[in-house]
C-alpha cells in the first residue's frame, strides 16, 4: 500500500551521552541520577513510580522532594497504571506551570506522545524520560503472589527478555529500548531533524555493566543533562549495536508470533471463538492509555434497541445471544484507537478472562499503522492519521482510474 | 399529547400514480401507530394544493407532517412554508421521496409501490424524533473589505460605494492601480492614455464612502458573514489605524511574476538586455525602449511561456501582450526585427485575432521554438531552441521574458486568517471554478481578479462587478441574516476536547474553548454538512435534524 505520507526516520541516537557509575547496581544508579536531576537540573518536580510503603506495589507519584525518590524506580515488576494515563491525568487541563519530568518505560511514554496529539497530554512543560525496559510480569500473577513475582522479576531484570516470566505484551515488546531506533538505519549520524519522541533516554543495555547512559536525544534534554554537570563524553555505539541485536531478535520473535496468531483468529468463526469468553467487563477500554473519551459509547443504553427489534433479529436468525452484539464493542473500540496502540499491553493485564486482547490490538496495529506510514508515539511531529485528510490518501482503494499507472505497479510490487 | 401524524401523498400529475398504487401505500400506512390521516391529492404544490394541506393541518390538528412526493430539492421549502402559515413548526415535518427515488426508478410497479411504503415508513419513524427548531436572525454590517487595491479591488470598492456601502480598501503598497496601472500601453487599440485607468483610481480615493488604507495590510479577521471583525497594520511599523466591523470580505489580492526561473536558461541577471515583461513595461511607460547602453535594439525576441512547464498552466494574457509590444516596437523608428518565441499560441478574445494578423503583415516572426536557452555571446543575446528536430538559433539585442503570474506573495497567510483554501496552483479556490467563481468556499468571503488565478483586465472587471452584485444581494441594508437551522451541536460532557473536529470543518464553525476544554460551534457559520459529527471519536457532535437516534430509525425502517 503506498504510504500516505514519508516516514521522516528513526529517533535520533546520539553519539554520546553521559555516563553514570553504578557501584550499586544500575537501580542505585538511576535513583541517583533522579535526584541529580531534581536537584540541579532545574526541574519543579519529577512523575515516577514509587513503592507504596510496606505494599509489595507502585504507584505514580509527583515528587517534590528529592529523599522520596529512594524508593522511586521507573520499571516496577507490574504495570498497574500506565504512565500515559497517569501524565493526562496530571496535565489535560492546561499546560503545568510546574517545569516536571516524567520518567516512564517506553511504551508509556509513546502513550504520553498519543495522547499529547489528542490533547488529553500536555508536553509543552513536561521532559519525557525513557529507559532500556525488560519488561514487565503478568499483573494478576504478581497480585496472587508478590514474594514471588518479586523474586522473578530479579531474573527479569538481569536476563534482559531471555527468561519465561515476562507478560506476553513483554515477550512480544520489539520497542523497549529508545522509541524509533527499532525503525531506523543503523549507520551514520541522525539528521537534525530526526523526530523524537522522549527527551533523555537511560541506557541499562551498555557494554560497560558498571553505570549507566544517559542519552540527550533532543536540545532540551541535552539542556538538562548540562545542567546536572554530567558530560556526555560516552561514546553510544556499544549500546546502540547491543540493542539493536536484542530488537531484532525480539522483532522476528513477534512477527512470528503475529503469524502464528493470524492462523487462530482469521475469519469470523476463529474470531469469535477468540472473543467468546468477554464478559463485557469493559476493563480493556478503562485501562487503555489512548481509550480516551469521556463516556465509551459501549457504556452507554444508546446502542441498545427495544425489544420488537431484537424480535425482528431473532427472527431472521433463529437465535440472539444477550447482551447483543459482544463483538461489537471490540470492534468499535478497536477502529477508534488502534491507530494510536502502543502495544503496552495493558489491556490483557486487565482482562478476567485472559482474551488475549493486546495481541489481537498489537497485531492489528502492526499491520495498520505502516497503511498510513504511521507509527504510534515515535515523532511528536506527525500528525494522527484521523487528524489528518490528505488527497491521494488511499487512492488506490477509493478511485483506482485516478491514481496513475505509477502508483497502481507500485500497490502490485507491495502487495 | 399523543403525536398526530398526517401523511400526504402526492400524485404530481400522472407521474406518481402510473407507477405506484397510491391507494395500497395507504393502506398500509394508515394502521401505523400515530398516522392520524393518510390521504392523496393531485398536486400538492399547485396553489390549491397548498391551501388544503394547510387547511388540513389546522382542522385535522396535526403535530407532524409527512408529505410523500417529489425530491426535497424541489419542494421541501414549499412545505415548510405551508408548515409555517399553518401554525405547524416547519422542522416537525419530513420529506419522503417517492417519485425520483420509487416512481422513476422501478420498472414493476408492485415493487415502486413496496419501496414507496418502506420510504415513507422510514419517514414516519424519524419525523417523530424530529425536535421543533428555531429559525435565528442574526444582525449583519452592510459594510465590506476589499483586500487589495488593483483594478479588481478599485472597481469592487467603486460599485459598492455606488450603492451606499462603505467600503474600507486595503493596499499593501503606497498607491492603487496595482499591476494595470504599470503598464505602458493598453489592448486592444494600441492605447497610450492610462487616463481611463488612473481616473478609476481617483474616483476611488475621492468617494466618501470607500476610506482608503494604503501601505496597509490585514493583520486580523475573524467572525463571519455579517460580522468581521478586521484589524490592519501598518508597513513601516507606524501605528495601526482603528479596527472596524464589516459583513463581507473581497479577496483582490492580484498576483506576482514568477522569478524562480533558471539564470542559466533564461539568461535573466547574467546578460545585459534581457528583461522581464512588467520590466518592458515599465521602460514603454517612460516612452523609452532602449538597451543598457543607450541606444534602441535594432532586434528584439520576446519570450512566451517562461515558467508554464513548471508551474502546470497557461498565463492567459502573455501571448497578447507580448504582441503588444511586438506592435510598439514597430511603432519606433528604425523598426526592429521582432521574434516571437512562442509554443502555443492562446488568443481567445474577439479583438485577439486582428492584432496577430496585423503583427504578421508588420514582419513580426513567429517561431514555434521548444527548449529555448538564451545565451550571451560577444555583447549579443543568441536564441537557442529546437524546432522540431532542428536546432536553431536566432542572434538579438534584447530579449523580453513573459513569465507566468503566480499568487501574490503572502496569500497563504491571507486564506489562514479567513480560512479559505488556496489550489494546486497556490492561487485562492473558487467555491466552484465555473459555476461560483467569484466566491470563496466560506459564506461572506468573496474572490475578484487574479487572487484566483491569471487574468486579462476585463475579466477582472468583470470579477469585481460580479462579486460586488453577490455582495450587494445578500447583505441587504436593514435586514438581518437568516443563518442554517440544522446545524452541529456538541454534548459538552462527552467531548473529550481532542479538537479533531477542528480539522475537518471546513467553515471554521468550530473553535475549542480553552478554559472548559471542550469544542464549540458557532451556529452562524456552521452550515450542518455533518464532516464534525463523522469525525467526533467520542461521538459528542450530532447534527440538528440528523441525529443518530433519527438516522438510525429511518434506516432501520428501510432496512426492514
Amino acid at each position: 500500500m503506498t504510504p500516505h505520507q514519508e516516514r521522516t526516520g528513526p529517533g535520533a541516537v546520539p553519539a554520546q551521552a553521559a555516563f553514570l557509575p553504578a557501584p550499586e547496581g544500575t537501580k542505585k544508579a538511576v535513583t541517583d541520577f533522579l535526584k541529580t536531576l531534581m536537584d540541579q537540573g532545574g526541574l519543579d518536580a519529577l512523575l515516577v513510580p514509587v513503592e507504596v510503603p510496606d505494599t509489595p506495589f507502585h504507584a505514580w507519584v509527583m515528587v517534590k522532594k528529592s529523599e522520596v525518590l529512594d524508593k522511586a524506580h521507573p520499571l516496577p515488576p507490574v504495570m498497574s497504571v500506565q504512565g500515559g494515563r497517569a501524565l493526562s491525568s496530571l496535565t489535560k487541563h492546561g499546560t503545568p506551570w510546574l517545569h516536571i519530568a516524567a520518567v516512564m518505560r517506553p511504551c508509556e511514554a509513546r502513550a504520553a506522545v498519543e495522547l499529547a496529539k489528542l490533547k488529553q497530554v500536555r508536553l509543552d512543560n513536561v521532559v519525557l524520560i525513557t529507559i532500556d525496559c525488560p519488561g514487565a510480569l503478568p499483573l494478576a500473577e504478581y497480585v496472587a503472589d508478590p514474594e514471588k513475582g518479586q523474586e522473578r522479576y530479579k531474573t527479569v531484570a538481569d536476563t534482559w527478555h531471555e527468561n519465561e516470566f515476562l507478560r506476553p505484551a513483554c515477550a512480544r515488546c520489539h520497542r523497549f529500548s529508545l522509541t524509533g531506533l527499532e525503525d531506523g538505519p543503523s549507520e551514520g549520524p541522525a539528521p537534525d531533524d530526526a523526530p523524537a519522541s522522549v527527551d533523555i533516554h537511560i541506557g541499562l543495555l551498555g557494554e560497560d555493566q558498571n553505570g549507566i547512559l544517559l542519552l540527550p536525544v533532543t536540545p532540551s534534554g541535552a539542556e538538562i543533562l548540562k545542567k546536572t554537570g554530567l558530560e556526555a563524553d560516552r561514546p553510544t555505539a556499544g549500546w546502540e549495536s547491543r540493542v539493536r541485536d536484542l530488537l531484532k531478535k525480539k522483532k522476528e520473535k513477534r512477527q512470528a508470533a503475529h503469524e502464528e496468531f493470524r492462523k487462530d483468529i482469521t475469519g469470523l468463526d476463529r474470531f469469535l471463538t477468540v472473543f467468546d469468553p468477554c464478559i463485557n467487563c469493559h476493563n480493556c477500554m478503562n485501562v487503555c492509555p489512548v481509550c480516551y473519551c469521556q463516556q465509551c459509547y459501549f457504556d452507554t443504553q444508546t446502542q441498545f434497541c427495544t425489544s420488537s427489534v431484537y424480535m425482528d433479529r431473532a427472527r431472521k436468525r433463529g437465535a440472539l445471544r444477550f447482551p447483543p452484539d459482544p463483538l461489537l464493542f471490540h470492534l468499535g473500540r478497536m477502529s477508534h484507537m488502534v491507530l494510536s496502540c502502543v502495544s503496552c499491553g495493558a489491556c490483557e493485564d486487565a482482562c478476567p478472562v485472559s482474551i488475549p486482547v493486546g495481541k489481537v490490538f498489537s497485531w492489528v496495529a502492526d499491520e495498520t499503522q505502516p497503511a498510513f506510514g504511521y507509527s504510534a508515539g515515535t515523532d511528536r511531529g506527525d500528525p494522527l492519521p484521523l487528524q489528518n485528510f490528505l488527497k491521494e490518501e488511499f487512492c488506490e482503494i477509493e478511485t483506482p482510474s485516478a491514481c496513475g499507472q505509477a502508483q497502481s505497479t507500485e500497490v502490485k510490487e507491495n502487495a | 399529547m399523543s403525536a398526530r401524524i398526517g401523511v400526504y401523498v402526492c400524485e404530481c400529475g400522472p407521474n406518481i400514480p402510473d407507477r405506484i398504487d397510491i391507494d395500497r401505500v395507504l393502506e398500509e400506512i394508515s394502521p401505523l401507530k400515530d398516522v392520524a390521516v393518510a390521504k392523496r391529492y393531485r398536486l400538492l404544490c399547485s396553489n390549491d394544493g397548498k391551501k388544503y394541506l394547510a387547511d388540513e393541518i389546522r382542522s385535522e390538528k396535526l403535530t407532524h407532517l409527512v408529505v410523500a412526493a417529489c425530491s426535497p430539492r424541489d419542494h421541501e421549502k414549499t412545505f415548510m412554508k405551508v408548515c409555517l402559515e399553518a401554525g405547524l413548526n416547519p422542522f416537525l415535518f419530513q420529506m419522503v421521496n417517492i417519485r425520483e427515488q420509487c416512481a422513476w426508478i422501478f420498472s414493476e410497479k408492485s415493487e415502486a409501490t413496496r419501496m414507496a411504503v418502506k420510504y415513507i415508513r422510514a419517514g414516519i419513524s424519524r419525523v417523530t424524533l424530529h425536535e421543533p427548531l428555531l429559525q435565528k436572525e442574526i444582525k449583519a454590517t452592510p459594510d465590506v473589505l476589499v483586500v487589495g487595491g488593483g483594478i479588481a479591488g478599485v472597481e469592487t470598492a467603486l460599485s459598492l460605494a455606488g450603492q451606499k456601502r462603505r467600503v474600507y480598501l486595503v493596499e499593501r503598497s503606497d498607491a492603487l492601480g496595482g499591476t494595470a496601472a504599470r503598464l505602458g500601453r493598453l489592448l486592444p487599440h494600441q492605447g497610450t492614455d492610462m487616463r481611463l485607468i488612473q481616473e478609476k483610481i481617483e474616483h476611488a480615493e475621492n468617494n466618501e464612502n470607500i476610506s482608503v488604507f494604503k501601505g496597509c495590510e490585514v493583520e486580523d479577521i475573524r467572525g463571519f458573514l455579517g460580522n468581521f471583525e478586521v484589524s490592519l497594520k501598518r508597513s513601516g511599523g507606524e501605528p495601526p489605524p482603528e479596527m472596524f466591523r464589516v459583513g463581507a470580505v473581497v479577496v483582490a489580492t492580484g498576483f506576482a511574476l514568477w522569478d524562480a526561473f533558471d539564470p542559466d536558461v533564461t539568461g535573466y541577471g547574467k546578460i545585459d538586455d534581457v528583461v522581464t515583461s512588467l520590466e518592458f513595461e515599465a521602460m514603454s511607460a517612460s516612452g523609452k525602449i532602449l538597451k543598457k547602453n543607450g541606444s534602441p535594439p535594432r532586434s528584439v525576441a520576446l519570450i512566451h511561456c517562461v515558467g508554464r512547464k513548471e508551474k502546470g498552466y497557461c498565463s492567459k494574457v502573455c501571448c497578447l501582450y507580448s504582441l503588444k509590444f511586438a506592435h510598439q516596437l514597430k511603432d519606433s523608428q528604425p523598426a526592429p526585427d521582432v521574434f516571437e518565441f512562442y509554443s502555443d499560441l492562446c488568443l481567445p478574445e474577439k479583438t485577439d485575432q486582428d492584432v496577430f494578423e496585423e503583427a504578421k503583415k508588420r514582419g513580426v516572426r513567429f517561431l514555434r521554438a521548444d527548449d529555448i536557452r538564451v545565451e550571451g555571446r560577444n555583447g549579443k543575446i543568441r536564441i537557442a531552441y529546437r524546432d522540431g528536430s532542428a536546432e536553431e538559433a536566432v542572434e538579438v539585442e534584447m530579449a523580453v521574458l513573459a513569465p507566468a503570474m503566480v499568487p501574490a506573495p503572502d496569500s497563504d497567510r491571507l486564506a489562514r486568517m479567513l480560512n479559505i483554501p488556496l489550489d494546486e496552483t497556490g492561487f485562492f479556490k473558487e467555491a466552484h471554478s465555473m459555476l461560483d467563481p467569484v466566491s470563496a468556499p466560506i459564506s461572506g468571503i468573496y474572490i475578484a481578479g487574479c487572487a484566483s488565478g491569471p487574468k486579462s483586465i476585463p475579466e477582472s472587471v468583470v470579477q469585481a462587478q460580479a462579486a460586488s452584485g453577490k455582495i450587494l444581494s445578500v447583505l441587504m441594508l436593514g435586514k438581518t441574516l437568516e443563518p442554517e437551522v440544522k446545524v452541529s451541536t456538541i454534548k459538552e460532557e462527552l467531548c473529550t476536547g481532542c479538537q479533531t473536529c477542528l480539522n475537518v470543518c471546513f467553515y471554521g464553525a468550530i473553535s475549542f474553548d480553552a478554559f472548559r476544554g471542550v469544542s464549540v460551534v458557532n451556529e452562524a457559520i456552521c452550515r450542518g454538512c455533518g464532516s464534525c459529527v463523522g469525525s467526533c471519536p467520542s461521538g459528542a457532535i450530532s447534527s440538528k435534524q440528523f441525529t443518530y437516534q433519527q438516522l438510525f430509525k429511518e434506516v432501520m425502517e428501510a432496512l426492514r
